[in-house]
């Protein structure tokens, strides 16, 4: 299962990564952008599970992302996880309505996060 | 400003810093910042547009933003080199990004945070707008977060 994590922050990819590495995921199954735009690109190249990703973010933010993402056939249902500090009532609207599949608050991390992740991981 | 916008900010810290973070948090009394650039060495800054204003600053020493940036990543850092900086970017993002839940009264768009560092840096409030400060001690040391945010209602 190959995880695409995405945020511009570097702290934060690997709080994200560290979750689920502690918790059996192989390293080798995370991948990592640092903006929309990156992802995308490596949406493009490589097959992606599941998607985390950051609400803010330079060049491609994750709205735009979760959208374009969303065109490609490919995509269409795979689960992409919002984790954002983005706490106000439309913007999770807004995030559900452009397509993320569900939606989580930072700060977040271990069990917290792990239990929001749990259900598309296959465990 | 009123205390209503105030209040929100303080919220959002409280929750990461005392109920996250874990430290035994004590905030002090909010009060306008007579020196708007009277801040600490390391600040991280965060834009507030859309249907109101304004700026919001988290302000730490070196030494405090290193301990903090450690504590959030569960990473032990020793220089303020550019993870801690990058770190002390996120922690100002949670803390604007979780305030906008409770400003109701107008639609926010938050900037990508900046980081500013040394110790004779100076920040671009918006003008017109005083700049209120929330006192923070921690057993990681004393911080600020400062907010200017231009009143939109005639309450």
């Amino acid at each position: 299962m190959k995880i695409l994590i995405i945020d511009d922050s570097g702290v934060m990819r690997r709080i994200h990564k560290n979750v689920l590495i502690e918790r059996g995921i192989a390293e080798d199954d995370l991948i990592e952008a640092e903006d929309g735009q990156v992802a995308l690109a490596l949406a493009t190249k490589f097959p992606i599970d599941l998607f985390l990703l950051d609400w803010n973010m330079p060049r491609l933010n994750g709205l735009e992302f979760v959208k374009a993402v969303r065109a490609l056939v490919q995509y269409q249902r795979t689960p992409i996880i919002m984790i954002t500090s983005e706490a106000a009532r439309y913007s999770v609207l807004e995030a559900i309505q452009a397509g993320v599949t569900n939606y989580v608050v930072k700060p977040v991390q271990g069990e917290a996060l792990y239990a929001k992740l749990g259900p598309y991981l296959g465990k | 400003m009123k205390v209503k916008y105030v209040n929100p900010f303080l919220k959002a810290s409280m929750n990461l810093f005392k109920d996250y973070l874990g430290l035994s948090l004590e905030s002090g009394k909010p009060h306008l910042l007579a020196n708007p650039q009277d801040l600490g060495e390391v600040s991280g800054i965060i834009g507030l547009a859309g249907e109101t204003k304004g700026a919001v600053v988290l302000s730490f020493s070196r030494e405090t933003a290193i301990k903090m940036v450690s504590r959030f990543e569960k990473r032990e850092y020793y220089a303020l080199g550019s993870e801690v900086i990058d770190g002390v970017g996120e922690l100002i993002n949670i803390i604007a990004g979780n305030a906008k839940q409770d400003l109701l009264d107008f639609r926010i768009e938050i900037s990508l945070p900046g980081v500013i560092t040394g110790g004779n840096y100076k920040i671009h409030w918006p003008e017109g707008i005083p700049v209120v400060s929330i006192p923070f001690g921690s057993e990681l040391g004393p911080f600020t977060v400062n907010v200017s945010l231009l009143d939109m209602d005639k309450d």
